[in-house]
């Protein structure tokens, strides 16, 4: 290649037609904005309009029973118009209702989410079904399976939701991380079959947890764009974890020796976990929020086989060079499993279709981001791809399938 | 009610209890509300298999039969504390005719007082083999109890609410007093858990009537069970006064022998007079339930249990056999039979009634004591209608006579039932 003529370049990109470098930056804005402006006096696709109306879209994205008198729904106006909600049908009869959060009266501005409570002396178990009637005299079904009573936000949950917290997150990855000794004793040939077992572990995680997000995005109100909203949280996460890596690498290459150690790794793959078990407590929670589960032992059991699988795939980088203070374990263990109790508490809070769907889809970038860097740390040593490796990933898949048996939500 | 008396009840109980079992352990650990603690939905299974071969008398019948002869529900009635071949003459009258109703008869300021305690409560019954249901009932029972009265007698009803939701009871009788209506807007409105109320109302008109809960939603109120049947008997003396109110002729046209009908009719039908015992009467409810809460019936009945007075095992060539707890309603051959029936239907418009190789005098409502049908064999009713059907079976030959629902589909899901004349 030639050698640049930095003048010359120097010289263009400053004055690009002549110009300032700012008014070139800015002058296609101003241009859009003109043209915009212009567009809305003129409105020159005035003679397209032949009066047809988009139609109402409105979603009711979950409902809350604070007491066996009342039933609230919660419904998004998904639509470019306002609507109002003239009536209510309750098992195809009127009955009363009053709309909240709307600024006082019934009608919801686009993008706008309201409360519909409903006084109604309901029956746990008994299915409901309710349809809005707009003022147009469109109706907006719902179906309320099985009801039962929502525990709203009392001390007693917050507390409960950390015991099961530490439960199904913190005390099952701490039993795994106790595998760590047995670790360090490994063959390269083993440990690396580990790895791939933990990759495993995280792939299936990802797959699981990918549907589900895709499965609730569908209960994401329209204006949302549930599906779009999963995706990226899905690469976001992936980029956003893959820079904090890239950096590393960068110091490492820099010749920090810190940024080379395993404990990266180890603290990539705990927050990775950390924020697929977020959106598990999320999960957890607002299946307690909506009254949707009697988390009973069982459960509680099946969360553990789950989780404990969790703990090896934190440490298992970890099993050569110098052991780490216990400190730097206590910190692991608490970023990977204590996200169960946040997500419990934000789940039976502020739960919505939107947050769940979200959450899960950062999970799972996060997941998939460590699998790679799994995949990385194993062909650093040796080859990747080996029998045993594959084998051990899907013996990973298959433990999580089958535990995955136990803990359905 | 006074449960079944059968000689080998408790054997006969014991081996339903290890067949049910069996045939719903399987369901019952993977419908959601056991998982729930709800419903046992469990027996759903159990209609799904209508037309399954239950041929195993041992008696070799025909090759076809299986799948075109039988039909019904798979199974015997567990539960026998409801027995609605009781229920079918089950009257209360205030003399105690029943352990569950609390009742007296009395004379005040000259006129006859029937006095009954009736109490709501939440139970659970058992509406086809091995299917129960979450049901809200007058004195524990579906349909409530049959109160009787003669006309311009007071029906004074003590009633207490246990039940979890708030009720009434509302009279379909000529009530000159709104607050004795039993409707949330009037009198004592709806009446919430452990409250009471006496409601008093007249016993007019003459007639087959009906009694609901009218608390809102009304269609849950009524098809979880809370209505029952009303009997006004007419009064012989008050109908050879004003024989044109019991017939559609003008008081000009009434002759003597008219009349001499009128009364000798409302004899038949007065349960204090001897013309009254040579009549077999049975109250029939048609009524139906939905279990899945799609706002449409899973199971019909008459008297609320599917096929009660449907045949246990029949090959579809004459040889059968009465089940334990499904058995046809015998009937003699040389009394007249007359049915009380009312349609307590919810979620269909209407509900019939039909009678194979028979036809009936149908009364309307009861109210008029010349026949408002003559020679019928299907009537129709819509929700809350009811009327007096009259059977004479004197020259038939002794066998099973089928009567059921004439919308088929409600036959085969319950209102399927059958007449034994001997």
């Amino acid at each position: 290649m030639s050698k640049p003529d930095g003048g010359t370049a120097m010289h263009r990109t400053e004055r690009p037609l002549g110009l300032p470098r700012w008014v070139a930056a800015v002058l296609p804005l101003v241009l859009l904005a003109v043209v915009a402006g212009g567009f809305f006096a003129t409105t020159p696709f005035a003679s397209l309009d032949t009066g047809g109306e988009p139609l109402p879209d409105v979603t009711v994205t979950h409902t809350t029973l604070p007491d066996d008198e009342t039933i609230v729904l919660h419904v998004t106006n998904n639509g470019p118009d306002p609507v109002t909600i003239s009536q209510v049908l309750v098992a195809d009869a009127y009955w009363d209702f009053d709309v909240r959060g709307a600024g006082g009266d019934a009608t919801l501005a686009p993008r706008e989410s309201a409360q519909v409570v409903i006084p109604y002396h309901w029956n746990p178990g008994w299915d409901l079904s309710f349809a809005l009637v707009l003022s147009d005299g469109a109706t907006i079904h719902h179906t309320l399976v099985a009801p039962s009573e929502s525990p709203g936000l009392t001390t007693d949950l917050l507390v409960t939701m950390v015991v099961v917290g530490l439960f199904v997150g913190v005390i099952p990855v701490a039993l795994g991380m106790l595998w760590f000794p047995f670790l360090q004793s490994m063959s390269d040939r083993w440990l690396h079959a580990i790895l791939a077992f933990s990759a495993g572990i995280l792939g299936f995680l990802a797959i699981d947890a990918g549907f589900e997000a895709f499965e609730l995005a569908e209960r994401v109100p329209g204006a949302f764009e549930g599906p779009a909203l999963v995706a990226l949280g899905i690469v976001g996460s992936l980029l956003a974890v893959q820079s904090v890596s890239a950096w590393r690498q960068g110091r490492a290459d820099d010749g920090d020796a810190h940024a080379e150690s395993g404990l990266w790794i180890a603290y990539l793959v705990a927050l990775g976990i950390g924020l697929h078990n977020l959106a598990e407590g999320l999960a957890i929670g607002s299946s307690f929020a909506l009254g949707r589960v009697s988390l009973g032992a069982f459960l509680v059991i099946g969360f553990m086989l789950h989780n404990v699988t969790e703990g090896p795939a934190v440490v298992a980088p970890l099993a050569r060079g110098e052991r780490p203070p216990v400190a730097q374990f206590l910190g692991l263990g608490a970023l990977a499993g204590a996200p169960v109790i946040l997500g419990g508490w934000l789940g039976s809070l502020a739960y919505s279709p939107t947050l769940g769907a979200l959450f899960l889809a950062v999970g799972v970038g996060a997941i998939l981001q460590v699998v790679w860097e799994l995949r990385g740390m194993i062909g650093r040593r040796g080859r990747a791809g080996t029998a045993l490796n594959l084998l051990t990933f899907l013996a990973g898949l298959l433990v999580m399938y089958v535990t995955d048996l136990f803990v359905a939500l | 009610m006074p449960s079944l008396n059968y000689p080998d009840a408790a054997a006969l109980t014991a081996r339903l209890e290890g067949r049910l079992v069996d045939s719903l352990r399987s369901e019952l650990t993977t419908t959601r509300r056991s998982v729930l603690g709800g419903l046992g939905l469990a027996g759903g299974a159990a209609l799904a298999g209508v037309g399954r071969a239950d041929s195993q008398g041992g008696t070799a019948a025909g090759h076809d039969d299986d799948s075109h002869g039988n039909f019904g529900a798979v199974g015997e009635y567990r539960d026998l504390a409801f027995d609605p071949h009781d229920y079918l003459t089950r009257f209360n009258t205030g003399h105690g005719e029943s352990d569950n109703v609390p009742q007296d008869v009395y004379e005040e300021d000259g006129r006859t007082v029937r006095e009954f305690t009736l109490t709501a409560v939440d139970t659970t019954i058992t509406i086809a083999p091995g299917i129960e249901f979450s049901a809200w009932a007058y004195n524990g029972q579906v349909p409530g109890p049959t109160l009787r009265a003669v006309e311009g007698d007071l029906i004074r009803v003590h009633f207490e609410n246990l039940g979890r939701h708030a009720h009434t009871i509302h009279p379909h009788l000529r009530n000159l007093d709104p607050s004795m209506d039993g409707v949330p807007t009037n009198g004592p409105g709806v009446l919430d858990t452990g409250e009471s109320y006496t409601y008093e109302w007249i016993a007019q008109p003459a007639g087959c009537h009906f009694y609901h809960c009218h608390s809102l939603p009304l269609k849950e109120h009524i098809h979880r069970g809370l209505y029952g049947a009303i009997i006004v008997d007419p009064d012989p003396k008050r109908v050879a006064e004003r024989p044109h109110e019991y017939c559609d002729f003008h008081p000009s046209q009434i002759t003597d022998d008219l009349r001499a009908d009128l009364v000798a009719e409302a004899e038949s039908r007065n349960h204090a007079y001897a013309a009254n015992d040579a009549i077999n009467e049975m109250v029939m409810v048609m009524n139906g339930f939905d279990t899945n809460f799609d706002g449409d019936n899973e199971v019909y009945a008459v008297n609320t249990r599917a096929f009660a007075y449907g045949v246990g095992e029949t090959d579809g060539q004459g040889n059968w056999e009465a089940g334990e707890t499904k058995r046809p309603i015998q009937l003699d051959r040389t009394r007249r039979h007359r049915v009380y029936l009312i349609n307590a239907i919810e979620f269909d418009p209407i509900n019939s009634f039909h009678t194979h190789s028979q036809f009936f005098n149908y009364y309307d409502h009861g109210t008029a004591l010349r026949p408002t049908h003559e020679t019928v064999d299907t009537i129709m009713q819509c929700q809350a209608q009811r009327g007096i059907v009259e059977l004479d079976y004197s020259t038939h030959d002794p066998g099973l006579y089928m009567f059921h629902a004439h919308q088929s589909e409600f036959a085969e899901l319950g209102w399927m039932s059958f007449f034994e004349v001997i």
